[in-house]
């Protein structure tokens, strides 16, 4: 077990009444990548912005390699932030935004902000300023900047949603091995599961100002904590707060000789997703509306039955006590 | 289309330039007077006449001097207004903001006349210090809304990413924030030369006439009504912020990361 870098007890924020961080305690092992996704508003930003020092917590402590840190001034941790815009320095080049934070913390040394400047692929821009370079250049450029200062952690505001999908998709890996090469301890913010699942070893959903669940992709999928992870998922039909069941068990033909639960259900739409047909289907029984993936589909009236047999239904607490 | 430009120009030369020739060449030349039929008769009587005043080079620099420190002042006082007003989270912040507009909206006269009690009691009346003061009231609520409207600018996201980097407050200031605010720099910088060297009567009441600055000098010569020598005391005027203006540009290159153009890499 690798030694443990960041260490976060009992974390509270609140804005006047707004209860933001609800005693949030975790752990970030050497060389981890964790991905905290939740919903807008949920309070994401707000985590970063105490790790980074940028707001001070209400209550709790924060632990840096063992030392407490919950008092020490943002420009005094070895924590870095990269910002959902890039926020480059407008009147700096390429190569001085990068070398500007390790020139600060007194970490400069010319090969290694070559070295950064080769990984990123913008030595041939090196001169140029942030307005000459796109947006995605400019958003590795932001992220060199921050590996610069050598960082024990760095924290990520969803640094690719201002990108355009193809750039996101090519960028989110060269982070992932870049961050991985480097050994970097990283927290990965975003409110996209699946960049969540690219990015994170693990993926920590985080609602109502607490982790609801930690675990990698395959845990949260088949073993969700409660009702708000299975329904971020989006892998699950919820039929109550204690139990769901795997869209992949969900039938919208009759089964024979198996116990099933029924439930009526209107298509409102059928799309295409990653080549497949999917059926959204609203269920007024459940006050929901599941995307429901198909075979082939062919349906001559909107309105459908959903066949589930009693057999797949799985509880929730059962899994919360594992 | 293509005419605007030319226009632009005409219009420029016209209503800027040709007013500066024409009183650059009355300075030079004998009082003239339309249509008296003769040309310029060139002479430089009007200079020889302002500089033999005994109080001309002494007020200049009197005014010179006092400009450069309510210049320092207001650039201190508005760059961490601005950035306060900025950063600081404030409720009723409109109202903070318009309280610190107001001077502007109460005549400074009415201000000068009731501070000059205060003055005299706190032994600051008739001395630079309190000329210093009084010409603060006219200048730091445009400094401060001038930066503060810069640093809005520049964005709350962009002062705090350098901080992150592990820069400290003077280091941010004068790598990220100074060189970010060089056109709001340049616009505080005119605006109070400009402002503080035009004050005639409160540099009057508070300075008591033992302050003497160059409006001081500039209105009795306005007596002799010598079209030549108020020109040439108009160019000596404007001379003044023009020189400051430069002197502070030259200053604004020695910030971190400047552009030098004779030193420019790509």
């Amino acid at each position: 077990m690798s030694p443990t870098t960041l260490e976060v007890k009992q974390l509270k924020k609140t804005f006047q009444e707004d209860l933001i961080l609800n005693d949030l305690s975790f752990q970030l092992n050497k060389g981890e990548i964790l991905s905290v996704v939740g919903p807008s508003g949920s309070g994401k930003t707000t985590l970063l912005r105490v790790l980074a020092g940028l707001e001070s917590p209400t209550n709790g402590s924060l632990w840096m390699n063992g030392k407490d840190i919950t008092a020490t001034k943002a420009n005094r941790r070895d924590i870095s932030l990269v910002f959902q815009q890039p926020l480059l320095f407008p009147h700096m080049t390429v190569k001085e935004n990068i070398a500007y934070g390790a020139k600060v913390s007194k970490k400069y040394s010319k090969p290694k902000i070559e070295r950064l400047m080769e990984a990123i692929g913008m030595s041939r821009y090196r001169d140029h300023f942030p307005s000459e370079i796109s947006g995605g250049q400019q958003q590795r450029t932001a992220l060199a900047r921050a590996m610069a200062t050598e960082p024990e952690v760095i924290l990520f505001d969803e640094p690719f949603s201002s990108l355009d999908p193809a750039l996101r998709q090519d960028l989110r890996y060269w982070v992932r091995d870049f961050l991985v090469e480097q050994k970097t301890t990283a927290l990965f913010v975003t409110h996209d599961m699946e960049e969540a699942m690219i990015m994170g070893d693990q993926i920590a959903v985080f609602q109502d100002g607490e982790f609801q669940q930690i675990g990698d992709a395959s845990v949260l999928h088949h073993s969700p904590a409660n009702q708000k992870v299975a329904s971020f998922m989006g892998g699950h039909l919820i039929l109550n707060e204690n139990e769901f069941v795997p869209l992949a068990e969900i039938h919208l033909s009759t089964l024979e000789g198996v116990e099933t639960r029924t439930f009526k259900g209107r298509l409102e739409h059928l799309t295409y997703q990653h080549g497949r047909p999917v059926a959204h289907i609203s269920v007024p029984a459940l006050a929901s509306r599941v995307a429901l993936p198909v075979g082939k589909f062919t349906a001559d009236t909107e309105e459908v039955t959903l066949h589930i047999p009693t057999s797949c239904i799985q509880r929730f607490e059962v899994n919360h006590h594992e | 289309m293509n005419q605007r430009p030319r226009l632009f120009l005409v219009i420029t030369l016209l209503f800027f330039l040709l007013p500066v020739l024409i009183l650059a060449a009355q300075s030079f030349s004998a009082p003239w007077r339309f249509p008296s039929g003769s040309g310029l008769d060139w002479e430089l009587g009007s200079y020889e006449q302002l500089l033999q005043s005994p109080m001309l080079w002494k007020a200049t620099f009197t005014s010179i001097w006092i400009g450069f420190i309510v210049l320092m002042l207001n650039v201190v006082i508005g760059v961490f207004t601005g950035k306060a007003l900025t950063t600081v989270p404030l409720k009723g912040r409109p109202w903070v903001e318009a309280l610190l507009l107001s001077p502007i909206l109460i005549p400074v006269l009415a201000i000068a006349m009731g501070l000059h009690i205060f003055m005299i009691r706190a032994g600051l009346a008739d001395t630079v210090l309190g000329v210093i003061i009084i010409h603060l009231v006219p200048t730091v609520p445009y400094s401060i809304k001038i930066f503060h409207n810069s640093y809005q600018q520049i964005g709350r996201a962009m002062l705090e990413q350098p901080h992150i980097l592990g820069s400290g407050f003077f280091r941010q200031l004068f790598t990220i924030e100074l060189p970010l605010l060089k056109p709001a720099l340049r616009s505080v910088t005119f605006l109070t030369i400009v402002i503080s060297l035009s004050q005639y009567a409160i540099t009057a009441i508070i300075g008591g006439g033992r302050v003497l600055t160059l409006p001081l000098v500039f209105f009795p010569f306005l007596e002799s009504a010598d079209a030549s020598v108020m020109s040439a005391f108009s160019l000596w005027f404007a001379v003044i912020p023009v020189v400051m203006y430069t002197l502070v540009e030259a200053v604004i290159l020695l910030l971190p990361y400047s552009r030098l153009p004779w030193r420019n890499k790509r």
